[in-house]
């Protein structure tokens, strides 16, 4: 859910673009990060551990910690929580190790 | 390879200092942040900061920030490189940065380190579920993307971090559970406390969490009360429902560049682990390189933009830069720093920079010479500046609500409140702030000795005109009216949240607890500004009431 009134803010969010999570297409707004915009849409599971397939969250929202990886643009380890969601970009939940193709 | 005579890594409150002031000696600088846009924590900083108008105390950190930024940008000696991470220090002094996609070299004269802190983890079952935070996400998700982070939070820590965001959860509209801390005592400050208390939000001390629950998220968490021995009591457990665990259990410094560069490091439990040791003019034990902020031992951030300051004028300095003016102005900023650590919420800071700086008269003896460049600070941390200082020893440091005693101790006299409208000044703890005492143009607020102290109202020269009720930082000061009318009197108290209220509104009146205490008629609304934000609300509540109702809250059938 998206703050609309707020006593110290304002956001100005600009205009709704779309984008794709595990291909379901889902509205945000380019002021957005991945991570929030996920939220915003209700989405807290972003991926699974490698070894023990546990569900994967958001912890430090400063790209610090690596809980947030997933899969952007077919690009894995992709850190969502600093990473400005764009028109039209497909991120997937990244599951075991994000194996980087060469 | 590019060459720059100052190089900044991070630019949050003690990186945009220091490029300010190294910039503002004549140096030129280049400072790297690795955000999208710099300001660190401060971006997310929607209370108004505590300490002096030196710190821009009475400001709110997001106006702080924002301000900073702009004096960066305007600077012409200051190049700005955002989305750029620093990737390693070499041995020759070259910095490698990934900027613009590039892998970049740098080579810097001086170096400032100014890399912050990340948050702390804490161990429990089920801590790696969907919906366990860091405090600062859900500030950034909040504060920044305008997200709310769930619907009901329990908060894990009481220590400032904590008590803020719980308040300003509260703010966007999220419910607060509770605000859990294993100590016996609030370790934030206490202002910030009664202010969540008297919106209904409970404070427990001597509570932990035992685990998190949910079936691929959160759904809720047991907590239970601790003994001496942090030991769960049996029969104690209780059950929160909530989609939000919290955890502000402390901050740890990002201190891998400076293990990287071959700076001298030393474990400091006060200061949250292991830090560089630096000297008095904040260079480490590598020459050339200096450490600011959070990165050296956790603080406020009033703190670390003056640590900022000081090493940005600290490394022009040693390049040969205003060597006069340079001096004076090291000079002022130690003596800010002290000032700021000189109460007993500086107590573990203090003792923390005492340890480092026994450790390198051990260790380094070439280091230990470094130590004499420095000039001479007053010494606040001396026995005799601390006799009249004292820690909260009553229940207000255990749930943030002031006793009777605390409360009989700092009214005004029975005469005085007959006569007229008057400020109360709920401040009980020696924290440094001092943003009232400036906001009374009549001269009536005043400290005994320096910003530490609590704020002392004087009744003849105070006209109850409540300016300083929206310029407090803690938003701690009302006012109390008895010569209002025969049956009510009025009571103005700071409001931050939304909707605003309006007058003839009937709104419950709580107590310092955020217990209702009846339905009464707001008589008066104004706003402190623009930029302020924070409102007066002036309300009329029976006589007998006047010295309860500290907070209000609009239910559906109050408008």
């Amino acid at each position: 859910m998206r703050i609309d009134e707020h006593p110290v803010l304002s956001f100005e969010r600009g205009e709704k673009i779309n984008f794709f999570y595990n291909g379901q297409e889902i509205e945000a707004y380019p002021t957005e990060t991945i991570a929030a915009a996920l939220h915003a849409a209700g989405v807290r599971k972003l991926g699974e551990s490698p070894e023990l397939h546990r569900p994967r969250g958001l912890f430090c929202a400063i790209g610090n910690c690596s809980s947030c990886f997933m899969i952007v643009d077919g690009e894995p380890n992709m850190r969502v929580c600093v990473m400005k969601v764009r028109s039209g970009m497909r991120v997937e939940e990244q599951r075991g190790k994000g194996v980087v193709g060469i | 390879m590019k060459h720059i005579e100052v190089m900044v890594i991070g630019g949050g409150p003690a990186g945009l200092c220091a490029a300010l002031a190294a910039s503002s000696l004549g140096a030129k600088v280049l400072l790297v942040e690795r955000d999208e846009i710099p300001g660190g924590q401060l971006v997310k900083q929607t209370h108004k900061f505590f300490g002096s108008e030196k710190q821009y105390a009475g400001d709110r950190g997001i106006h702080i920030g924002q301000m900073l930024l702009e004096n960066v940008i305007a600077e012409q000696d200051i190049e700005l490189w955002t989305d750029s991470t620093v990737l390693a220090i070499y041995e020759d002094g070259v910095v490698t940065v990934e900027h613009e996609g590039k892998h970049t070299k740098v080579k810097p004269d001086r170096l400032i380190i100014a890399t912050g802190a990340a948050e702390k983890f804490l161990s429990f079952p089920g801590n790696d579920l969907p919906g366990v935070y860091g405090a600062g996400a859900v500030q950034t998700l909040m504060n920044v993307d305008g997200v709310k982070p769930a619907k009901r939070v329990l908060m894990v820590g009481a220590g400032n971090i904590g008590l803020i965001v719980s308040y300003q959860l509260k703010q966007a509209g999220v419910e607060i559970a509770a605000v859990i801390e294993g100590l016996p005592k609030i370790g934030g400050y206490l202002v910030h406390a009664s202010k969540i208390q008297r919106a209904g939000i409970p404070v427990l001390t001597r509570h932990t969490i035992l685990e998190a629950y949910g079936n691929g998220q959160v759904e809720g968490a047991i907590i239970a009360s601790i003994d001496e021995t942090w030991q769960p009591i049996p029969g104690t457990e209780q059950k929160i429902p909530c989609d939000a665990i919290c955890l502000a259990v402390g901050l740890s410094p990002l201190t891998e560049l400076a293990w990287q560069a071959g700076c001298a490091m030393a474990f400091v439990r006060e200061l949250s682990g292991h830090v560089p040791v630096v000297d008095d003019l904040l260079e480490s034990s590598r020459p050339g390189i200096y450490c600011a902020g959070d990165v050296s031992g956790i603080e406020e951030a009033s703190a670390a933009m003056v640590e900022g300051r000081l090493a940005g004028l600290s490394a022009a300095f040693s390049l040969g830069y205003e060597a006069n003016e340079a001096k004076a102005l090291q000079q002022s900023a130690m003596e800010e720093l002290a000032e700021l650590r000189a109460g007993p919420m500086g107590q573990h800071i203090r003792d923390g920079i005492n340890k480092v700086k026994l450790k390198r008269k051990i260790g380094n003896h070439a280091f230990e010479n470094q130590t004499e460049k420095s000039g001479i600070v007053k010494d606040y941390s001396s026995d005799a500046t601390n006799t009249c200082r004292a820690e909260i020893k009553t229940s207000l440091i255990n749930d943030g609500i002031p006793t009777k005693e605390e409360l009989d101790a700092i009214y005004p006299s029975d005469k005085r409140l007959t006569e007229g409208p008057i400020a109360i000044v709920e401040c009980f703890q020696e924290i440094p702030c001092n943003p009232c005492v400036k906001a009374c143009k009549r001269g009536a607020i005043s400290m005994l000795r320096d910003i530490n102290d609590v704020p002392v109202v004087d009744e003849e020269l105070c006209n109850g005109c409540g300016l300083c009720i929206s310029l407090c930082p803690g938003l701690a000061i009302f006012v109390v009216d008895k010569s209002y009318s025969g049956d009510m009197a009025l009571i103005k108290l700071p409001f931050e949240y939304v909707p605003v209220p309006k007058s003839g509104h009937f709104v419950a009146g709580l107590d310092r607890a955020g217990r209702e205490l009846g339905r009464f008629e707001v008589v008066r609304v104004t706003s402190g500004g623009d930029k302020n934000k924070t409102f007066t609300v002036s309300l009329a509540v029976p006589h007998d009431l006047v010295m309860e109702v500290r907070g209000i809250r609009i239910g559906e059938q109050a408008i």
